[in-house]
């Protein structure tokens, strides 16, 4: 009985191994990883980062609120991680669109307009990011490395459901340590199409359309109204960058570039890094011929009507 | 009666400064104010914040000194153990994502660093310049400008190496960033830090930082007779040999040239 | 809830130069992250020789519109002339300390040219800018406020350079504006520019980005 919950006892990441006595070197566990294993070699098989370095005080998770702006908009922080975004995603006849921002804020201050928001995990696997950039990239990176380990040990592509929970278990173990990452898992398997969300609270949801980030709604406003199972490629491709579009006009902290791309059955294309503002230019002309059509059009039927003989 | 006073474990201080680095089509140029204060206080005129890591590569850190002095030494450290393990340099692409693993393990306790990473990439030769924030992102730029005075400094850059706003003449091809020819830019690097000089308290004193050309770049310029077309005025250039870089370059790179560049700035 | 002067957004800028001024505002209004209006001009005429430019909290934008309209009419009545901006900046800077500890969330910037006069018959043009409780300073070069000030200043502090004639400088003051608000989140969605000689005020409206 004991055994069993020693062994379901969960301790927090950081205390299973203690870093006083076996880690003089932070991040390097023993000698022997000096060679080819530097870097991701320091991770244990279950994703955990073995002797993350934590500060010594009673409340870990404060501190890092308290410096940094991960959480919450902590304008005090000295440490301002790089934030804010629109990212969407959703499943069709055709594959998935994945359709992104490329805006990172840190407060107010545009820190980059050329953020790359679609981690290409491997060939047909996309992880979008949103919430804490180093939170999403780091750990979709991790997330490759599992999946061709799966590929390894398995001799089979691994499925999106099966790559979407290892990311979300990794997540839980952290939770409410400050991670931040709305993230979706796009690809297409064995079930076809499939979509994934994870965020880091531990939520992993399938489903057909996703939006996250600071301008998720208005993005979500052009997507549903134009969302159909049975839309054309073309169609498809043009709703996901519209509904960027939107989402970098309206939101301040969206906006820049949009990066697009097609999941197939053989794997994801990319379809392009276009200028969100010169996109809305463009709509707004095309806006305003479509009206003077319409109107010229009705305009003739109008006289005809209003003739008084 | 006195308050009670609650002590918080406050290890982070910021120590101002600016970095700023460029990438053109067969060079990089990286470079940084050595100005370390602490509020209103200067405690020092001259402190390194730009560090040549490889024959190829070159750091440069800002924001906390301490944990920015301290992270540019484990980071040398993993790679003299590179190294010797693999009887070569890293690869600036290897490098960065190195820097991104180390800046991750410290998730919880960040490093108070941004990182601006720059040299001449190993594969095509063309000048790269990745930039990290604290905790790790990161990604390849042609320029990036760090530090108190970033918000100064990254805007002009827009305009002024990536045109942004600007159209061209009619009949004329668009704006190509890559194309700018050294010159250009370190008269762009030295513009942009008297600017930032000017206006923000924290920056000053000195600027200083490296120069480095890719092995396959033909005469230079920067050294001899072409200097004064090159150089900004006030600006002085001194080679470096690789062996004083005190970098592990026994197995050092296919000749990279890298120079130093000095500049005065404004001291009040 | 952020701080009122970071609640709506938007920035202004003053440049000197040959015998004129310009200032110019970004359009945007917006409600935090939200973007509500491309069209919230935050520069307005007080009379033909000068402009007064209001960023900061939006509100106080319109309401101090109103009051400096009033004053100034007041002025013209009793005074029979046109109020110059030298004299315009005193009144505004009063206005701001009456309001010394609940102030407007405004950071007014001036720009104009006086009328010749028989004390001052050769003019120069005029800039100034103040803090939300009246503190003037007169810099020669530029002035600059609102959300993107430290932007502004680097790309102005890089750009400008004295004795610029009217064209060239619209185009800096275009240039400096842009750079500065494409790097500021609730900064932009257009811009408007107005340059002041002696006999003339042109508006130019700028292609600004959307996002």
């Amino acid at each position: 009985m004991e055994s069993l919950v020693a062994s379901l006892n969960s301790r927090p990441p950081h205390l299973l191994h203690d870093n006083a006595e076996e880690n003089e070197y932070e991040g390097d566990a023993s000698l022997a990883q000096w060679g080819s294993s530097g870097g991701f070699g320091n991770l244990m098989g279950n994703g955990v980062v073995r002797g993350m370095e934590m500060p010594r005080v009673p409340d870990p998770t404060a501190f890092l609120s308290h410096h940094t702006d991960s959480i919450s908009s902590n304008s005090q922080a000295k440490i301002k991680l790089a934030h804010g975004t629109t990212t969407l995603a959703f499943r069709f006849r055709g594959g998935i669109i994945v359709s992104v921002d490329s805006r990172a804020s840190a407060g107010s201050y545009i820190a980059s307009g050329t953020v790359k928001k679609v981690i290409e995990i491997n060939k047909y696997l996309l992880g979008t990011m949103a919430g804490g950039a180093a939170d999403c990239q780091y750990w979709e990176t991790y997330l490759g490395m599992q999946c061709r380990m799966h590929e390894l040990r398995n001799k089979e592509r691994i499925s999106v459901a099966a790559a979407s929970k290892i990311l979300a278990n990794i997540v839980y173990e952290y939770k409410g340590r400050g991670l931040s990452m709305g993230t979706m898992i796009c690809g297409w398997d064995k079930t076809g199409p499939a979509l994934f969300y994870v965020d880091s609270d531990g939520t992993r949801l399938k489903g057909d359309i996703f939006s996250v980030g600071s301008g998720s709604t208005f993005a979500y406003g052009v997507l549903d109204q134009g969302y159909h199972w049975d839309l054309t490629d073309e169609e498809a491709q043009e709703l996901g960058r519209r509904s960027i579009v939107a989402a970098g006009h309206r939101d301040g902290y969206s906006g820049n570039t949009n990066n697009l791309y097609h999941v197939r059955e053989n794997g994801w294309e990319f379809l392009g890094n276009l200028d969100i503002s010169d996109l809305w230019y463009k709509y707004e002309e095309e806006k305003k011929t479509a009206r003077k059509e319409k109107s010229e059009a009705a305009g003739t039927g109008g006289v005809e009507s209003m003739q008084v003989e | 009666m006195p308050e009670a006073i609650q002590h918080r474990f406050d290890p982070y201080s910021s120590n101002g400064g600016s970095i700023l680095a460029i990438a053109g089509k067969d060079f990089a140029v990286v470079a940084g104010d050595t100005r370390q204060s602490e509020g209103y206080s200067i405690q020092s005129r001259y402190q390194k914040k730009v560090f040549p890591l490889t024959s190829k590569a070159i750091l440069a850190v800002n924001g906390f000194a301490a944990d920015g002095n301290n992270f540019v030494k484990r980071v040398k450290q993993r790679l003299e153990w590179y190294t010797h393990a693999h009887n070569k340099e890293m690869p600036i692409k290897s490098i960065a994502r190195l820097i991104q693993t180390m800046l991750y393990a410290r998730r919880m306790f960040p490093y108070y660093v941004y990182n601006v990473l720059a040299g001449i990439e190993e594969d095509d030769g063309t000048g790269a310049v990745y930039s990290f924030d604290p905790v790790g992102s990161y990604e390849r730029e042609t320029c990036r400008a760090a530090g108190a005075a970033q918000s100064l400094l990254q805007p002009f850059l827009d305009n002024q190496i990536y045109f942004r706003n600007h159209t061209p003449a009619p009949g004329q091809p668009p704006f190509d960033p890559s194309t700018h020819p050294l010159s250009t830019v370190l008269s762009i690097l030295v513009d942009s830090f008297s600017s930032a000089t000017e206006r923000h308290i924290e920056v000053g004193d000195f600027l200083e930082g490296y120069v480095i050309l890719s092995p396959g770049r033909t005469s230079d310029d920067l050294i001899g007779e072409g200097v004064k077309g090159v150089l900004p005025e006030g600006m002085t250039v001194e080679e470096q040999d690789p062996e004083d870089l005190d970098v592990q370059s026994a197995v050092a790179g296919k000749g990279c040239r890298v120079f130093l560049v000095r500049k005065e700035l404004k001291r009040d | 809830m952020g701080s009122p002067m970071e609640m709506n957004g938007g920035s202004v800028i003053a440049m000197t130069g040959k015998d004129c001024v310009a200032i110019a505002s970004d359009l945007r209004l917006g409600q935090q992250a939200v973007g509500l209006s491309a069209d919230f001009e935050k520069v307005f005429p007080i009379n033909n020789q000068l402009y007064v430019g209001l960023p900061g909290f939006a509100t106080d934008t319109y309401t101090l519109r109103e009051h400096l309209r009033f004053r100034v009419n007041m002025y013209r009545m009793k005074e029979e002339r046109e109020i110059t901006p030298k004299t315009f900046a005193h009144l505004l800077s009063s206005t701001l300390y009456e309001k010394r500890f609940g102030p407007y969330f405004i950071e007014p910037v001036i720009a104009g040219i006086p009328a010749p006069s028989a004390i001052d018959p050769d003019p120069k043009p005029f800039i100034c800018n103040m803090d939300t409780i009246g503190c003037i300073t007169t810099p020669k070069d530029f002035v600059v406020a609102g959300t993107a000030t430290d932007k502004l200043y680097g790309v102005a502090e890089g750009l400008w350079e004295p004795d610029l004639e009217p064209e060239d400088l619209f185009e800096t003051i275009s240039q400096t504006l842009l750079a500065a608000v494409d790097r500021d989140c609730i900064s932009g969605w257009g811009a408007v520019v107005h340059v002041i000689t002696k006999d003339k005020i042109i508006t130019r409206h700028l292609k600004g980005r959307m996002d």
